[in-house]
């Protein structure tokens, strides 16, 4: 493969983004359903409960569904507007191979033809090379038992190490902070735990355009009498009412939990008793933050002391509280740094466990948390299992019916994929549900990888950017397309239910698969009739693992409005609350809370490091990205959603006045921003809620619109996370057209 | 001894006028009655009644306030010498589209378009065949010695022959039969929609949207069926039917002054307004009192502001607002946030005397979603 | 049916976080499909995210209607002000601009006045309107005023507005504090703010924060 099939317009032209709006039936009060099916909203982290209306297998409108106790009927606007990606005109109906001589790039071709031409390049590629020339990329939107047999795919069928999934962009510091701390990786509490905390800190984490269903928790508990502390480089619309507002400086989270620790030390606001017999490592953590002053932690993070002493008092001196953090401080070179700077803190006050008192990532994919535990990421196996643990590797392999001496041991980030493609290591790629090149950071290199590869089949419902590299593309299945289990950023597995069937020669992503290990000829372990079969096995492949589903059905998932794992057995409830003194987890057996033989949690020195791209003289500002409310991940659903396109048609650039003043830039001039690695032009948006030494690009757009051109791909070296909340960049005023 | 209220009182006179007048046309135009069928008599009862009704209200109409303001100033711009050439030709052109084609309807949906379109072209066919007909202004008499023509006599004044057997006869004669086809279909559309629409089903009264549709219905299906009767039937059954579609017309009629079918008159104000509105472009725009910023016309403004006098509230605030109605709409909606903002964190951020306020602007920019149309955005989002 | 008596609307911008579910959902609801009525507006977006999302506040003598010179806006005998009625609405325009709280919209091309009629499609049989069911702050509020006094012990809901020297009553409902003297709401008390709340204002020092990483 080579270059792009055709012009990137004629592609568009053809396969979109074509913003579907309320037409025909959807428009007619008239038009009674056929069906209500109750299901979850695909579009983020916290899946929340909604009907959807279906007529004549077409989705024509949403009811909210006011019985399920996350959201009770609210939605985001993504949710409110899901429906329209059902009978999308953009919608792929068939396979398509790559034609240069078509006009837009694509031939559509049968589905046996693109299946078995699939299965011939993957042998050809296998035998040449060698099994670890293919690659597995996969994604954290796909259903677990999706995700389960992607793991399964890559390590049983192809035989590759090569399988990592694009929650690689979004959770994975927290997931390792969290199992360095807890030992396990999963949210402490369930939300309801925020509506009983006196304190609420939030860091790096914009609720409102992220996770706003969470907004209604933080406001609920500030009517409870919580204090509500956040910690941004912008003023998002939850900091703008905060209680306490802390302006950090993008990269610099780790030094304010140290500076937190270091005051609540001196002052003696450390739960001695918890700390005592709950934790090991406290003190080399109290040696390390002796040097957080105050002033230092300041100079550092750009907040004020005063400041900062106030929030650790708040912090200090609460009886309850709840720690929230999202992708702020954890898309860093030192991503993880930041979340044991959380936890510790956290740890130090001794309130986790208890009723009011909680800790939990805001996890942001659709399946971000069930998506990772059962083996689509490089080094985990089902039931959050260690592929270089001997016992863990034996278990699945009985699961299974190999010898775990067949399964192939961890493999590399999803980034280190691309690295490898480079180096000639990797000649054969498989993406599913994943726009890698919109979402990883320094996309021109992934651009040249991509036009490296020899082949490259992409499955989606859509043509995402990505897949117009592909030679061969299959037609997979839409959120509503499909059934199967997901687990939410509480950690509560809940139902996924199909409402429609897949269009034309499209089908669910899980048949495809099968159907390709059937056409390599290796179809023993992929023979699945139903999600239900697949769940069933996952079930026993995680009994005795950290994430233990084993005591799932689909029946008491729908009955409980989801089951919090772990849930060893068919009559245990379900664990909402984690570390509850007392309880019982397969590692510490009995010794304690936490997921360790000893059952304590661990204190972890959180060390501070600047971001791997410092601002200078010629790149004088912080570049920082994230979300808009209207659209999700890559925009490849929200950007074909024409309502959700009209409120964020385009990114922009979002500057304070000092600098743009100092620039000559007014709000809507066109601005040329430069990085090391790249440049794009976009307009500005002058406004006085972000620091004047930041700037901040939203990322669902590709090509020129695409802010991850200008990123950097300096990665942590625990969660190989990369940094896209800093990189350094240049402005100027942009006079051309 | 006349009733109290002096507006109920003008409203009286007017009602009788017209009444009186109409009375005197039906003598002077049927001949001394002697075109004038004695058989139609109720009908004619019926129609003096209805339009003491639809002038009565009418009156008492024109004198809320706010009526009486477009009224006049509907008027003023209308008949303004200036502009009274370039008024008439848009008049003509606005009663083409809004009236003749009901464009407007056209808009919100085709179908709804369609309900109206053809009620509305049936009701004004069948009125224009039987009104004359009921006051003895228009009668066919039989041309001497040509058994097979009628000659057309209007107010007594024979007009032109025609024959029996010809197209225009023939089209003349079944004029009543398309007006009651046109208007069962649109009735037969239009009660789909209301059958099935939530959102109509919802906000539907029986006696304002129900009823009408069921009156028409009546009248027209009775109509066809004294036709079959006459035509096919050998008169089978034509004594009760003529005296059910009677009932149906009368009652009808007498409903006209109150029930929906009172927009039939009023609605053509909407052209009046288009006028007030053109005047209000070419004069000076108001300009919001706290963020400078322009919105509607000056004029319409400040006759809003006569308006709610008259009606009894007071806006009137502390300078330099003067009176709430020179805060533009989403001016009014920042405060309405602002007051309850500062209420719970106490002031914030303040602008300088003098120095307007940013202003606000929608959320979401397209317009699907947003604000609804062009004027909607010069109104509010200036 | 009439909306029930015992539920009613609150609302509580100052929970607002201008993430536009409302905007998206009103549009869905049957009285209005493909429309939406519900004003969400950036205050000074240059200053802050600050949004003000409002309804029909339902006035109990409402000046839309008043001023109507077609008699075209009519309340029900359950209190809420209903849209237009379509044969009369002549697009005057009079409501809109009357409006103290500037919610009814003009669609010119349809000669129409649309506002909100609180989804009375759905309230009229019992359930939430659109924009409240889905409100993900909950700065739009419906249900029973027991719940909302128990669920927000802080807050006291109001519904008498002063403009100028005009009370206006309405039977929507706003948060405000609960310690806050009991006396209609001055409007116009807030002329001279321009946004609440957090921002990197003049008096925010830019020089501690512009430089290299430490």
């Amino acid at each position: 493969m080579a270059a792009l099939p055709a012009k990137v317009e004629a592609i568009i032209e053809k396969f979109g983004p074509h913003p579907a709006r309320p037409s025909a039936l959807r428009l007619d009060p008239g038009v009674e359903p056929d069906k209500v099916v109750r299901t979850h909203c695909c579009f983020c982290g916290q899946q929340c409960g909604i009907q959807l209306l279906v007529h004549g297998n077409q989705l024509i409108g949403f009811e909210p569904w006011m019985e399920f106790p996350f959201n009770q009927g609210k939605l985001c606007p993504k949710g409110v507007k899901r429906y329209l990606q059902g009978s999308h005109p953009d919608r792929l109906l068939h396979a398509l191979e790559r034609d240069p001589s078509s006009s837009h790039g694509f031939r559509a071709v049968q589905y046996d033809h693109a299946v078995s031409r699939t299965a011939g390049e993957i042998k050809r590629i296998q035998s040449q090379y060698g099994p670890d020339a293919l690659a597995v990329i996969s994604g954290a939107s796909l259903t677990t038992e999706k995700t389960y047999l992607m793991g399964k795919f890559a390590r049983l069928c192809l035989k590759t190490p090569y399988i990592d999934y694009n929650g690689r962009l979004c959770m994975v510091s927290a997931a390792a902070g969290n199992k360095k701390a807890f030992g396990i990786d999963r949210a402490a509490n369930p939300w309801a735990d925020i509506l009983k905390a006196q304190v609420v800190w939030i860091s790096g984490a914009n609720v409102a355009e992220c996770a706003p269903i969470t907004t209604d928790y933080v406001w609920q508990a500030r009517e409870n009498g919580a204090r509500i502390i956040v910690v941004d480089p912008r003023v998002t619309p939850i900091a703008r009412t905060c209680d306490l507002f802390l302006p950090i400086k993008p990269g610099r989270d780790v030094a304010l939990f140290n500076g937190i620790l270091h005051i609540m030390i001196e002052k003696g606001w450390i739960a001695r008793d918890f700390v005592e017999t709950y934790t090991v490592g406290f003190d080399s953590v109290a040696q390390y933050v002796r040097s957080w002053n105050p002033k230092y932690t300041s100079e550092v993070t750009g907040i004020s002391e005063g400041a900062i002493r106030q929030a650790a008092e708040l912090w200090g001196t609460t009886t309850t509280s709840f720690l929230l953090h999202a992708r702020g401080i954890e898309h860093h070179s030192h991503g993880v740094q930041n979340v044991l700077g959380a936890i510790n803190i956290v740890l130090a006050s001794g309130r986790i466990g208890r009723e009011g008192c909680g800790y939990a990532t805001i996890t942001g994919q659709g399946n971000g948390q069930g998506g990772r535990e059962h083996g689509q990421k490089c080094d985990q196996l089902p039931g959050a299992r260690d592929i270089s643990d001997p016992e863990h590797r034996a278990h699945i392999a009985a699961v299974w019916g190999t010898g775990p001496g067949e399964l192939q041991g961890p493999g590399v980030d999803v980034y280190e994929i691309f690295r490898k493609i480079s180096l000639g290591e990797i000649k054969g790629l498989l993406s599913i549900s994943f726009n890698p090149l919109v979402s990883l950071p320094d996309n021109n290199f992934v651009r040249a990888m991509l036009e490296k590869l020899e082949f490259y089949c992409a499955i989606d419902f859509f043509l995402n950017e990505t897949a117009y590299h592909a030679d061969i593309v299959l037609p997979g299945s839409l959120h509503e397309e499909d059934e199967g289990v997901v687990t939410t950023a509480e950690g509560r597995t809940i139902k996924i239910n199909q409402a429609v069937t897949p269009p034309g020669d499209a089908r669910q992503d899980w048949l495809i698969i099968q159907d390709i290990a059937g056409a390599l000829g290796r179809e023993r372990g992929f023979t699945f009739a139903s999600p239900r079969e697949i769940f069933e096995e996952l079930r026993k492949a995680s009994r005795g693992g950290v994430a233990d589903y084993s005591g799932l059905t689909y029946e008491k998932i729908e009955e409980n409005f989801g089951v919090f794992w772990p849930c060893p057995d068919e009559d245990h409830p379900g664990t909402p609350r984690l570390f509850e003194p007392g309880s019982w987890n397969p590692i510490a057996r009995g010794a304690g809370p936490f997921y360790f033989p000893d059952g304590k949690a661990r204190f972890c020195v959180a060390s501070y490091s600047p971001p791997a791209e410092s601002t200078d003289g010629e790149f004088p500002f912080i570049l920082t990205t994230g979300r808009v409310v209207s659209h999700y991940l890559t925009g490849a659903q929200t950007r074909r959603i024409g309502p959700l396109a009209d409120h964020t048609p385009e990114p922009f650039l979002e500057i304070h006045p000092h600098p743009a003043r100092e620039l000559g830039v007014s709000d809507g001039d066109r601005v040329m921003i430069e990085s090391r690695r790249g440049q794009m032009v976009l307009s500005a948006r002058v406004a006085e809620t972000i620091r004047p030494d930041t700037v901040f690009i939203p990322y669902h757009w590709p090509w020129e619109k695409s802010v991850n051109q200008l990123t950097i791909s300096a990665q942590d070296p625990i969660s190989r996370i990369p940094e896209y909340k800093v990189c350094a960049v240049r402005i100027r005023r942009y006079a051309g057209s | 001894m006349m009733p109290g209220k002096p507006e109920v009182r003008r409203a009286l006179f007017w009602g009788v006028l017209f009444t009186a007048i109409l009375a005197g046309l039906i003598v002077v135009g049927s001949r001394n009655l002697s075109h004038f069928d004695a058989a139609l008599v109720g009908y004619t009862f019926a129609v003096l009644f209805a339009l003491f009704g639809i002038v009565y209200r009418y009156a008492i109409w024109l004198q809320r306030p706010p009526t009486a303001m477009y009224w006049k100033q509907g008027w003023q711009a209308f008949l303004a010498p200036r502009h009274l050439i370039s008024n008439l030709a848009h008049w003509v052109g606005r009663c083409v589209t809004d009236i003749a084609l009901n464009r407007f309807i056209w808009i919100r949906g085709r179908l709804r378009w369609l309900a109206h379109w053809t009620i509305m072209w049936g009701c004004a066919l069948a009125v224009g065949i039987t009104f004359p007909l009921v006051f003895g202004w228009l009668h066919f008499e039989s041309v001497p010695g040509d058994f097979d023509s009628y000659r057309i006599s209007l107010f007594g004044f024979p007009t032109a022959d025609f024959s029996v057997h010809s197209l225009f006869g023939f089209l003349l004669f079944h004029g009543l039969v398309w007006s009651a086809v046109f208007v069962i279909v649109g009735v037969m559309i239009a009660m789909r929609r209301r059958m099935r629409d939530e959102g109509a089903a919802a906000v539907q009264i029986f006696a304002e949207d129900f009823l009408p549709l069921v009156l028409l219905f009546a009248v027209s299906l009775t109509g066809l069926l004294l036709t079959s009767s006459y035509t096919w039937m050998k008169g089978y059954g034509y004594d009760f039917l003529a005296i059910l579609h009677a009932v149906t017309v009368i009652f009808t009629l007498l409903w006209l002054p109150f029930g929906k079918f009172f927009h039939i008159f009023q609605r053509p104000a909407q052209l009046g307004v288009t006028f007030y509105k053109d005047l209000g472009r070419r004069g000076e725009s108001a300009t919001c009192r706290r963020c400078a910023k322009p919105f509607s016309s000056r004029m319409h403004v400040e006759d809003l502001i006569r308006v709610e006098k008259e009606l009894g509230y007071s806006f009137e605030a502390e300078d330099p607002i003067g009176h709430y109605q020179w805060v533009c709409p989403p001016c009014r909606r920042a405060l309405f946030a602002l007051a309850q903002g500062r209420m719970w964190h106490g002031p914030g951020s303040q602008r300088a005397p003098g120095i307007p306020a940013q202003g606000s602007s929608h959320v979401n920019p397209g317009l699907g979603e947003g604000p609804l149309g062009e004027e909607d955005r010069e109104n509010f989002h200036p | 049916m009439p909306v029930p008596e015992h539920l009613e609307f609150f609302i509580d911008p100052n929970r607002c976080i201008g993430c536009q579910a409302c905007v998206q959902a009103c549009a869905e609801c049957d009285t209005h499909r493909g429309y939406s009525m519900i004003q969400l507006d950036y205050i000074a977006r240059s200053e802050s995210p600050q949004t003000v999302p409002i309804v029909c506040m339902h006035c109990e003598s409402p000046t839309c209607a008043e001023v109507c010179p077609a008699d075209a806006v009519k309340r029900t005998e359950d209190g809420v002000v209903q849209s237009a009625r379509k044969p009369r609405c002549i697009a005057c325009n009079n409501c809109v601009l009357a409006c103290p709280f500037g919610v009814p919209k003009m669609e010119t091309p349809m000669e129409l006045m649309m506002k909100c009629d609180m989804c009375y499609d759905r309230t009229s049989v019992g359930k939430k309107p659109m924009c409240a069911s889905v409100c993900p702050s909950q700065a739009l509020f419906y249900g029973a005023r027991d719940q909302i006094e128990r669920q927000r012990p802080r807050s006291r809901p109001i519904h008498r507005f002063l403009f100028g020297r005009q009370i206006i009553v309405t039977k929507v409902h706003l948060m405000v504090p609960f310690e806050s003297p009991v006396a209609p709401m001055d409007v116009i008390a807030a002329f001279r703010e321009t946004v609440i709340g957090h921002v990197f204002g003049p008096n925010f020092s830019a020089e501690t924060m512009v430089g290299g990483g430490k």
